[in-house]
């Protein structure tokens, strides 16, 4: 286990991936991010100040980019500037953690359509964070989409429906740019009790062939349950 | 060739890449939003446009349409066209002059973003419907605190007074006694003015005066009478909660009302999210809604499915004799769903919806009046520990997954260790006997038996008290609840491992998260299981699994 979080941290020294840090907490080697706004918390993680500069503690167990990074993510297109679409963003956990990635250049649009977490999104994350655009819509109609402008570099989707892969191909049809990534999370269960998760999670790559080549499928386990995450980059 | 772009901020007339003019919206949120809506006026543009006197290409669909109504000639920008805007946003607005630079355009994009987002949730959370669901969940919530209240207070009280916990039953008249203090200050009166009938009293005051029960100190009783006094104050606020649902209802959704009762209807409107949805569920979904647990075993393991969820609490419902009550659930869920349409979409009080309800139950009656063979099975028993349903797994989201689901059977193990509703020690009594009596059945009835006591709680609990008393009696179960108290705290005691667990997602608040989410039924079903990989977390330290070593 330390030698895995060890090999992991190397790794992100050496390949000079400066999105996301490895901070020692209670004798851990825990996932962090640099905080954008500085005293600022969104989910009462905990806040490390190292040489001056402040980390927010990365929870994998909320956070499925995190436990996707927990679980060996190989590619990681997160970085200064990047442009991000993020459909279901709920809370804003991990909006805000990739708020703080994509720094003040970069741009978050977050999409989410209940009005009961965008309140607190709201209120934790947009408006302290001047690049998240909350749009509070359905993804099923990007067209509808305000303050949303260009191509995106990447597109993450954490959607709990039925047709998620669906919501997400159009959204990415019409956002994503070339060679741009694409992170699905795929929730076995609200796609279909009654099917075998690993059945769910081939039918649904499958359905994304078409147009991404799939790069990576991560099992969340043990950090969710029944969930994947599907790395894929855009063809055309 | 002229275009005409909607933009966040405002509407500019371009003429190829040129910009002929700009009208900019002076409040960027309402002005936008009434051009979406197409109630927007538009005069100054409109008269600009006439004075142009040209074929125009049109930027958003809602712009097209207003200006269509007015006459304008004008056509939707073709996808190429669009996408050019879409991508070059922040440079027109900047050649609009409604931002500086792009960085300035980015800002007023966001503050756009904000703004507009910020008006849809507080135009959401002011409809009506979500603050009667909250009153019925206050009203759920506190039926179960009071219980809970009520039996440390016996438990307390009755270090003092034994004898008294097992003639009185209503909470409310335990709590009235306790408010008047020690047993020797006890009169006639005193029990006469908690509303106890004359044979009660008599035997009430005999009792009080050689009682088993030690002395009990001024401090510790003020303490115990203000737990009482506590228990008082709920019993008034759950009867305004009941005034209040009642009439709310009737005004936002007097059909739906007609069709379920206002308590029934408010809490299946709590758990289909909101009335708008609620008159966009089928029918099949509001028969079962309350009994999701039950619903998806049946969709995995292809037992049976449930026939009902929350319906279970409507009076026609169970009412009916067992083997009808699929049957009423199904017509009267299909009424439901047709009320909350008109609620939402139509107006007034619809009353052939009651009578033709009314009349298909009627038919339901008469059809199957006796039960068939089929009928009389015996329902299928489930594993408890075997398969996805059992095992020490999900018992993390044990606890939240009882108050989550209305029809599940298992359930009711945990409402007694709980203490339950009102007056739940009461049927306890009863369900012990009935045990004994059926046998194997036991499951499937206890279900029954568990709504259906629900619902008469609530009528019993200002009447008639006697009759219970006497089944108590007869039950023998003054032990038996005795023991049940013990055991509620074992379990307590030896379930540390789920109830740390149960803190650890409460300091996460993910739980909660989810929760709020609302509506899907679905994703409650996910989030109780990922409560359970919480609880591997506790155990197993950050087990890994790819899909490829599996």
């Amino acid at each position: 286990m330390k030698d895995q979080i060890q090999i992991k941290r190397e790794r992100g020294l050496e390949e000079d991936n400066q999105s996301y840090f490895w901070i020692k907490s209670e004798g851990e080697q825990r996932l962090a991010t640099e905080n954008l706004v500085p005293g600022n918390q969104v989910y009462k993680e905990k806040l490390i100040i190292k040489k001056g500069i402040e980390y927010r503690l990365w929870d994998a167990f909320r956070s499925k980019l995190a436990a996707s990074i927990m679980n060996d993510l190989e590619i990681f297109p997160f970085e200064n500037k990047t442009k991000v679409l993020y459909l279901g963003a709920s809370t804003g956990t991990t909006v805000s953690h990739i708020s703080d990635i994509v720094g003040p250049s970069g741009i978050v649009f977050a999409v989410e359509h209940a009005s009961r977490v965008a309140r607190d999104f709201l209120d934790r994350v947009a408006t302290y964070r001047k690049n998240v655009m909350p749009i509070l819509q359905d993804a099923r109609k990007p067209k509808e989409y305000f303050s949303v402008f260009g191509k995106v570099d990447v597109v993450y989707v954490d959607i709990a429906q039925p047709d998620q892969t669906e919501i997400a191909i159009n959204n990415c049809e019409m956002f994503l740019k070339k060679e741009g990534y694409f992170f699905l999370v795929i929730k076995t269960r609200s796609i279909d009790v009654t099917k075998a998760p690993k059945r769910i999670v081939e039918e649904e790559i499958e359905k994304l062939k078409e147009k991404f080549d799939v790069l990576q499928t991560i099992d969340l386990h043990p950090y969710d349950k029944d969930h994947a995450m599907v790395i894929a980059k855009y063809k055309n | 060739m002229y275009s005409v772009i909607l933009t966040e901020l405002g509407i500019s007339v371009f003429n190829e890449e040129k910009l002929e003019r700009a009208f900019s919206f002076s409040n960027n949120v309402k002005e936008y939003l009434a051009v979406k809506n197409k109630e927007a006026k538009l005069n100054e543009l409109i008269n600009y446009l006439f004075s142009i006197q040209r074929g125009f290409v049109v930027s958003d669909e809602s712009l097209l349409a207003i200006l269509k109504k007015n006459n304008v000639d004008c056509q939707i920008m073709d996808d190429s066209k669009l996408e050019i805007i879409q991508s070059s946003k922040p440079q027109i607005i900047v050649d609009s002059g409604f931002a500086s630079n792009p960085e300035d355009a980015l800002g007023k994009l966001r503050e756009f973003a904000l703004g507009l987002s910020s008006s849809i949730v507080t135009e959401v959370s002011e409809s009506p419907d979500l603050h009667i669901i909250q009153a019925i969940n206050s009203l759920d919530e506190i039926d179960k605190i009071a219980n809970a209240l009520s039996s440390r207070l016996r438990e307390w009280y009755g270090l003092h007074f034994p004898e008294l916990d097992n003639i009185i039953d209503s909470i409310n008249g335990y709590a009235q006694i306790v408010m008047v203090g020690k047993r020797e200050s006890f009169t006639k009166q005193t029990f006469e003015d908690a509303g106890f009938p004359e044979s009660k009293v008599d035997m009430l005051s005999l009792i009080s005066s050689k009682s088993r029960g030690g002395d009990i100190s001024d401090v510790n009783l003020s303490i115990v009478q203000s737990i009482a006094k506590q228990i008082l104050d709920f019993h008034d606020l759950r009867k305004k909660l009941e005034d209040h649902v009642e009439s709310e209802m009737q005004i936002i959704a007097p059909n739906l009302s007609a069709i379920l009762g206002t308590a029934v209807g408010a809490r299946i409107l709590g758990r289909a999210g909101s009335l708008k949805k609620m008159a966009g569920m089928p029918a099949s979904t509001i028969q079962v809604l309350g009994a999701e647990k039950a619903l998806f075993r049946s969709l995995k393991t292809g037992s049976q499915p449930p026939k009902h969820g929350l319906l279970f609490q409507h009076a026609m419902v169970h009412a009916a004799p067992r083997w009808q009550r699929g049957k009423i659930a199904r017509a009267v869920a299909a009424k439901a769903v047709i009320a909350a349409r008109v609620d939402v979409y139509g107006e007034g009080l619809n009353e052939t919806l009651l009578e033709k309800l009314n009349v298909r139950v009627g038919e339901i009656g008469k059809k199957y009046e006796n039960p068939t063979e089929k009928d009389m099975r015996k329902p299928q028993s489930f594993e408890r520990d075997g398969g996805n349903f059992g095992g020490r797994r999900r018992e993390g989201g044990r606890f939240n997954d009882r108050r989550r689901e209305g029809g599940d059977r298992r359930r009711d193990d945990e409402g007694r260790r709980e203490g339950g509703r009102f007056n739940d020690r009461r049927r306890e009594g009863g369900r012990f006997n009935d045990r004994r009596r059926e046998g194997g059945d036991r499951r499937r009835d206890d279900e029954g038996r568990r709504e259906g006591g629900r619902f008469n709680d609530r009528r019993r609990e200002g009447g008639d008290r006697r009759r219970d008393d006497e089944g108590r009696r007869e039950g023998g179960r003054f032990n038996d609840r005795r023991r049940e108290g013990g055991r509620f705290n074992d379990r307590r005691r030896e379930g540390g491992d789920r109830r740390r667990d149960d803190e650890g997602r409460r300091e996460g608040g993910r739980f909660n998260d989810r929760r709020r989410e609302g509506g899907d039924r679905r994703r409650d079903d996910e989030g109780r299981r990922e409560g359970g990989s919480n609880y591997e977390r506790s155990n197993s330290n950050k087990k890994r699994k790819r899909f490829g070593r599996r």
